[in-house]
């Protein structure tokens, strides 16, 4: 149900089954698993338990002035009580759970990567309106390329350029979409 | 049997329009695009699309979104082939022999077999759509909501059965999906509810903006953190693309064989077309004659689960367009879209708009003959592609959600709720959630309430209807039964062993 990269881990035990070489995917396999192994800190299920309660003693939260209702006449509020309450539920069995057997270690966060990602993305929607797709376009391609270690400057800055100037003829040219493209300067 | 022969003529006639036609070898080439290169899947290039398809028309659009699905896989194979990295979940059983071969010179070859392969495997799974789309949908009549209820019920559970990794989890998630579908206005009092006061969220949490952030953005956010591994990219030449007939005469046992096998799998509800690939190599290694072959360039190994895989993602289309059930994420999405464009997925599709479920078959023939003719002649781009560095990739994805997210409802709210959901997504896969069970338990969430509620006041509040009608009593208990399955310790040893690799 996933995407393809925790597949490729998986492919690890898959393959010694069919009895096949698999050299790099196994270690790439061995890698992930051994970082989470290593440490101390949180169980993972603690984690996941928390947050899960968390989500629904929000969803209580919200829900409580709702009308119930009965069977016969189900109110609004009985489906999200109903259901945070078996999220929570499903929570507490989780933190259970973790007490009683061997689990893994919670996976470091990065910082990095979704404050820069999401922050690009975040400035776009900031910026589209009063500035129009000129300049939220670069905005959002040069603050997510901070996420990567890798990024090269010269190359991001020549890139950041040509994908606005393409998604500009893709966007509002050929597919007529009403995005801002120039508020202070053109007017639309 | 006329029928038969009228119904494809129909959808024949609507495929084959000049629109039709245009959007389905886009769809193929977007899909092989994005099948070609890791970063990226096509559960987030379909996220990305939606609010693009929403001038289309139905047909149209869905011809489109299911190109990129089956396109996709075929761009697995061809990665899977030349640089040794399964593109999709999928290819990652054609790595083993296929790059094998590639190794050996016969790059060529594979590519050629693999498209020969599921291009056999799509003629087959689209006969059997056809020949099983009318009789399934003709089990709708019996379907009242206490039966549709149940009947999601069962997909859901199947959902949570083949999820990998833990069952509770995944039932979790599927629980909070639904809970995130009630948040906006209840339909029938019109009280506003988890809406946290704010106006944005009066009417529900888009589900363009929900899927894009859950799978476009993190899986961004899970790429940076975990870089794909370089793979190898297979120098020199490709050879000759057309198997030998010596070549085709031993992959056509595996062929045969390898779809029926993911044909079967791929209307289980849970993304059971993931198993089809896995199943196939297995068959077929127990049924060479010299099984020392395998994992060394065996043309079996390539032909057999590209098959598998290619009759998977079709016949996945069958639960979804004949009861409305989605059998996994792309699915799910798949049901967003119908419901973004007024139609309402279940059985009376094939009764209500014909053109839609023929059109979208015939399509899907034309779809894979599409792909067995153009993608040969441009592996020279895709492997130039393959090259583009992910530093540069991801930020051009982001540009495009953000366009996208944007062009729904020039809603600079959206985009800010789209980066939110890009972090619980970030958040899940930190926890070891799976996003897809929310995003099922999301897409049925709202149809699920409104039948139990139908259900309730047709039966004057008596909770036990749901057992007291035969066809939903046999459908919980078969929810009941796969549930109890999935739980058995040997059962779920084995998919927590994989999943936790």
């Amino acid at each position: 149900m996933t995407d393809s990269r925790p597949v490729a881990a998986s492919a690890s035990p898959a393959a010694t089954e069919l009895g096949a070489p698999s050299g790099d995917l196994a270690t790439a396999a061995g890698h992930a698993n051994a970082s989470q192994q290593a440490r101390g800190g949180v169980a993972e299920d603690v984690g996941a338990g928390l947050f899960l309660i968390a989500l629904a003693g929000v969803g209580l939260w919200q829900g409580a002035e709702l009308d119930f209702g009965s069977l016969r006449q189900i109110g609004p509020g009985m489906l999200p009580r109903v259901l945070s309450l078996a999220v929570g539920s499903c929570g507490v069995l989780l933190v259970v759970r973790s007490r009683l057997g061997a689990e893994r270690r919670l996976a470091r966060w990065t910082l990095r990567g979704p404050l820069f990602t999401l922050g690009g993305a975040v400035l776009f929607g900031l910026c589209v309106r009063p500035l129009g797709l000129v300049v939220a376009g670069p905005v959002a391609v040069l603050v997510s390329a901070l996420a990567s270690p890798e990024t090269r400057w010269r190359e991001v800055g020549v890139f950041a350029v040509l994908i606005t100037l393409f998604c500009i003829a893709l966007f509002k040219w050929l597919l007529q979409l009403p995005i801002p493209l120039c508020p202070f300067w053109l007017g639309y | 049997m006329s029928d038969l022969i009228a119904n494809l003529s129909l959808g024949f006639s609507t495929a084959l329009s000049l629109h039709n036609v245009l959007l389905c070898l886009l769809g193929c080439f977007v899909g092989t695009l994005i099948g070609v290169l890791p970063g990226i899947g096509p559960i987030a290039t379909i996220a990305m699309l939606l609010p693009l398809t929403f001038n289309l028309e139905p047909t149209g659009a869905l011809i489109l979104l299911a190109g990129i699905y089956y396109g996709a896989q075929y761009g697995g194979s061809t990665s899977a082939i030349l640089v040794n990295i399964p593109g999709e979940a999928t290819s990652v059983v054609t790595v083993l022999d296929g790059h094998q071969m590639a190794r050996q010179g016969r790059a060529g070859v594979a590519l050629g077999t693999a498209a020969i392969a599921s291009f056999i495997a799509g003629t087959i799974s689209t006969v059997l759509i056809a020949a099983l789309g009318a009789p399934l949908s003709k089990l709708a009549l019996w379907f009242g909501p206490a039966e549709y209820f149940s009947l999601m019920v069962v997909g859901l559970a199947c959902a949570v059965v083949l999820a990998r990794g833990s069952v509770l989890k995944a039932i979790a998630m599927i629980l909070v999906g639904v809970l995130l579908s009630t948040i906006g206005t209840d339909l029938e009092t019109g009280d506003e509810r988890l809406t946290f006061g704010m106006d944005e969220l009066a009417d529900g949490i888009d589900f363009a903006v929900l899927a894009m952030g859950l799978f476009g953005f993190s899986e961004i956010l899970r790429n940076l953190d975990d870089p794909e591994p370089q793979g190898d990219v297979v120098k020199g030449v490709i050879g000759r693309l057309w198997p030998s007939r010596a070549d085709l005469k031993q992959a056509i046992g595996p062929i045969l064989r390898g779809t029926g096998l993911g044909a079967v799998l791929g209307i289980l509800p849970g993304n059971g077309a993931v198993l089809g690939p896995f199943a196939s190599y297995a068959v077929e290694k127990k049924l060479a004659r010299d099984p020392s072959r395998f994992g060394k360039g065996a043309i079996e190994g390539v032909a057999g689960p590209e098959a598998a895989n290619n009759a998977g993602a079709q016949t996945a289309f069958i639960p979804l367009l004949t009861l409305g059930i989605p059998p996994n994420a792309v699915m799910a999405l798949m049901v967003g879209a119908m419901t973004i464009h007024g139609i309402i997925p279940g059985p009376q599709i094939i009764t209500k708009r014909p053109e839609l479920f023929w059109g979208m078959v015939a399509s899907m023939w034309i779809g894979n003959l599409a792909l067995l003719v153009i993608n040969l002649p441009l592996v020279g781009i895709w492997v130039r592609l393959l090259k583009v560095p992910y530093r540069l990739m991801f930020p051009a994805i982001l540009i495009f959600c953000c366009i996208g997210i944007y062009s729904i409802g020039n809603k600079p709210s959206d985009v800010m709720f789209t980066a939110l959901f890009g972090f619980t997504g970030y958040t899940l896969y930190k926890l070891s959630f799976e996003p897809a069970p929310l995003l099922l338990g999301f897409v049925l969430g709202r149809l699920l309430e409104e039948k139990l509620r139908q259900a309730l006041v047709l039966s004057r509040g008596n909770f036990l209807v749901f057992l007291e009608k035969p066809i939903s009593a046999t459908l919980l208990a078969v929810a009941l039964l796969v549930l109890v399955v999935a739980l058995l310790p040997a059962v779920r040893k084995k998919s927590e062993e994989v999943s936790a690799a």
